[in-house]
């Protein structure tokens, strides 16, 4: 027994050697979060712990290390309640604190780019798919890995447009809702033949009989509804309640838990809905992903929808927007380490030209003509039944992946 | 010599060193040229940073071609070189691509069904394939580095009113050349086989011959050339277009000029692009080589120096099939190289002549490309031979 200790003692001093890296400590280097803490607690507290699981195994790997110092990442959490004014004063305050980057669900992009650009201080979008918030022309200093709202109306084009179906284009009057509806006019603006009509949904609205009543006497023969998670559910339970077993499209927001709160008394009305999201595994399979879910899950316990499924089990939340925030933290540090220094214009200029390999396998990186670091080609369809989702067989991509379980 | 040529000699040698000392009737199996290595290490050209990790899913095939644009001034240098490669995928699966070269600038091309990425002297490409995809980009090289591996020289000279135009094939390279005894039967085999190759415009096969005792390099290196199609026009203002079409290598020569008479600034407007080997594979008085050469035997020496030479120039050939890299080394590659007057900017041209302080950089580069296909081809060399 004494020897096996004496073993293992030696063993930890040699890991904690290897971890040191024998690098002189820099101090303490600060990644700014803004997130709608209070506006949208579901994200925002993804996000972070995304950001925070990453930050926390570099810093017991031996930190970052840059040129022949080694720092320790500091995660420096601002809430910006949803408000793009209260993002900018966040902005503000991260550079103050010296923060090296700031990662932000999106609230606010296109006013704190600017602030943060004056510095050369990266911004990393790692929820909001709105175009034009990125453009490595424009905005050099933003950075994204989130599936774009562009990506995803063109896939839905793809997907829908060869279905034969007569659509109603539906969004909410949100800005994400607004932004969504330009991309997606986009994207089925070569196939009029395809729409059924369009109509401007009322966000934040629980009955949406009329305008539901109203698509169905249009023809349409599916719904594709852009908007946030209670406009979804409240289209859902306005067509279901007529008995219209139309089938619903929506983007990511269709996988918010909100949507299966809201109808955990109605589950078969939730049965068939689909949503487009990045896809949770790579072709080398589900096992990246499921590591990190794992790494995720073990650290701050797994994501509960607070909805079972009809055998009574408890339905998780994969950790997709955990996932992204994560990634971001990995490309900035590979960043960082490429730099060699921590002064702002070399990372930014290095953040075009290093590539990691992502939570779920997928390489993860930007480069000068691209800041998006999901694919377009990576959006897939998945569909619910049962509160829980699988990724649809009758689209190529989708067909090829498989489910992440969601049950507990 | 080049580098890879004398990978392949050294290899040869090594092969044959025991039997050689001997110099007895023994059979010795000799690794013929082709498909790789090719005798230079680019084209494919190479850019100045490690590429990333790649990944092709199994089962992807991608398929390369390339049209090679070369703004000329009125003397005939390269002035501006943009290259539109259209990758073909077939197969369904992801794909992450990174093709390397003196990359400045990279467009979307039309009927791409992807948006090509940029990093330093990097092309990138990363997305899904449902079973067909289609990745088309225009890249802009640096004229300075990418120029000297073009595979044609044109020269255009004013002399009072005639213009004259040289086009010079610029993939010449000498080569160590082995020769020694193989029975006719097999020669006439494989030449059949090189022709089948050559003529279906497919790359050539890994395969060997039966030397029969001692087996000797040439003293002098061979020459040897891709042959390449040339077929434009020499204009001057007010004058009908002078034109031509020629193959420069393949038996034929490997530069040719062309006059025309008026004044005013002369344009040329050419494309050239690799073409089989077709001339000096043909039988003579036969459709086959087996029939040939049994019908009149030629001396061995000389059947084996035209196996040997005609595989070399279509492996120069299939170099100069890939300017700017194919991401499947399987694949079916491309390119036309097409040559025209463009006005010159003045800058562009004072940059191209200054020397440059990383010029180091680059034959250290070549160097270790070099070194890497060195260990890299010995190795397959000895792997096949050992397989």
């Amino acid at each position: 027994m004494r020897r096996t200790v004496v073993v293992l003692a030696g063993l930890a001093l040699l890991a904690a050697g290897c971890g040191k890296s024998g690098h002189e400590s820099g101090g303490k280097v600060v990644v700014a979060v803004d997130i709608p803490v209070t506006g949208s607690p579901y994200i925002a507290q993804t996000i972070r712990q995304g950001l925070e699981l990453a930050t926390s195994g570099i810093n017991s790997g031996g930190g970052l290390i840059v040129g022949d110092r080694s720092y320790q990442l500091d995660v420096k959490v601002y809430d910006n309640h949803l408000s793009a004014r209260r993002a900018v004063a966040d902005t503000r305050s991260a550079l103050d604190a010296d923060a090296v980057a700031i990662v932000t669900d999106g609230t606010g992009a296109d006013a704190t780019w600017q602030i943060a650009g004056k510095e050369n201080v990266p911004v990393g979008i790692v929820y909001d798919g709105a175009s034009g918030l990125v453009d490595p022309q424009s905005r050099p200093n933003v950075f994204r890995i989130a599936p774009t709202n562009h990506g995803m109306a063109f896939r839905y084009a793809e997907y829908l447009i060869p279905k034969k179906l007569k659509i109603g284009l539906l969004h909410d009057d949100s800005a994400y809702g607004q932004e969504g509806s330009a991309d997606i006019e986009k994207a089925f603006s070569e196939n009029p033949e395809s729409v059924a009509t369009r109509l401007t949904l009322p966000a934040g609205s629980s009955d949406l009989s009329a305008q539901i009543l109203r698509a169905r006497r249009s023809g349409a023969t599916a719904l594709l509804v852009w908007g946030q998670p209670p406009t979804i559910a409240a289209v859902l339970t306005a067509a279901r309640s007529l008995g219209w077993q139309v089938p619903v499209y929506a983007p990511p927001t269709g996988a918010d838990p909100y949507i299966r709160q809201r109808l955990a008394d109605h589950p078969d009305w939730v049965d068939g809905l689909t949503f487009a999201g990045s896809r949770l595994t790579a072709e080398v399979g589900t096992g990246p992903f499921l590591s990190f879910q794992s790494q995720y899950e073990s650290t701050y316990g797994a994501d509960k929808v607070g909805v079972k499924t009809s055998d009574g089990k408890a339905v998780v939340q994969p950790p997709e927007f955990a996932m992204y925030s994560y990634d971001f933290a990995h490309v900035l540090v590979a960043a960082l380490t490429r730099a060699g220094s921590l002064d702002s214009k070399r990372v930014l200029a290095a953040l075009n030209q290093v590539t990691t390999q992502g939570a779920n396998g997928d390489e993860r990186g930007f480069n000068e003509h691209n800041h998006e670091g999901v694919v377009d080609d990576d959006v897939y369809f998945a569909r619910f039944h049962d509160m829980t989702y699988a990724p649809v067989k009758d689209d190529p991509l989708s067909s090829t992946l498989p489910s992440i379980p969601q049950t507990r | 010599m080049s580098p890879r040529a004398s990978v392949l000699i050294a290899f040869a040698a090594l092969a044959l060193a025991l039997p050689a000392a001997a110099a007895s009737e023994r059979r010795q199996q000799v690794v013929l040229p082709g498909p790789v290595p090719y005798p230079t290490p680019v084209p494919p050209l190479v850019g100045k940073t490690a590429l990333p990790q790649l990944y092709i899913a199994p089962g992807l095939h991608i398929g390369s071609n390339q049209r090679v644009n070369v703004g000329v001034g009125p003397a005939g240098r390269p002035d501006r070189i943009r290259v539109r490669q259209r990758l073909l995928i077939r197969g369904k699966g992801d794909y992450q691509l990174a093709i390397s070269g003196p990359i400045d600038d990279v467009s979307a091309a039309p009927g791409t069904q992807s948006s090509p990425g940029l990093r330093s002297d990097q092309l990138l490409w990363a997305g899904f394939s449902p079973g067909r995809k289609v990745l088309a980009a225009d890249a802009f090289l640096r004229v300075r580095d990418a120029a000297p591996y073009l595979p044609l020289r044109l020269h255009i000279e004013r002399d009072g009113d005639r213009a004259v135009l040289a086009v010079a094939n610029a993939t010449v390279v000498p080569q160590q050349v082995y020769t020694g005894k193989v029975q006719l039967p097999e020669l006439a085999r494989l030449l059949d086989e090189t022709r089948r190759a050559s003529l279906g415009g497919v790359r050539l096969k890994g395969t060997f011959a039966n030397f029969i005792g001692e087996v000797r390099t040439l003293k002098q290196p061979v020459r040897i050339a891709a042959p390449l199609r040339v077929q434009g026009e020499l204009t001057l203002p007010g004058q009908a277009p002078v034109s031509f079409d020629r193959t420069l290598g393949d038996g034929h020569p490997l530069s040719f000029q062309v006059e025309a008479r008026g004044q005013g600034v002369p344009k040329v407007h050419l494309q050239a692009r690799p073409e089989p080997v077709v001339r000096e594979l043909r039988p003579p008085g036969a459709s086959t080589w087996a029939a040939a050469l049994s019908r009149s035997p030629q001396p061995v020496e000389k059947v084996v120096h035209r196996l040997m030479t005609t595989r070399l120039q279509i492996v120069r050939a299939d170099q100069f099939q890939s300017f700017l890299a194919d991401p499947d080394a399987d694949g079916r590659a491309r390119s036309v190289y097409e040559y025209e007057t463009v006005a010159v900017k003045p800058h562009r041209e004072a940059a191209a002549s200054e020397p440059q302080d990383d010029s180091g950089s680059d034959a250290l580069l070549v160097a270790l490309a070099v070194i890497g296909s060195v260990v890299v081809a010995g190795g397959g060399l000895v792997a096949w031979a050992h397989s």
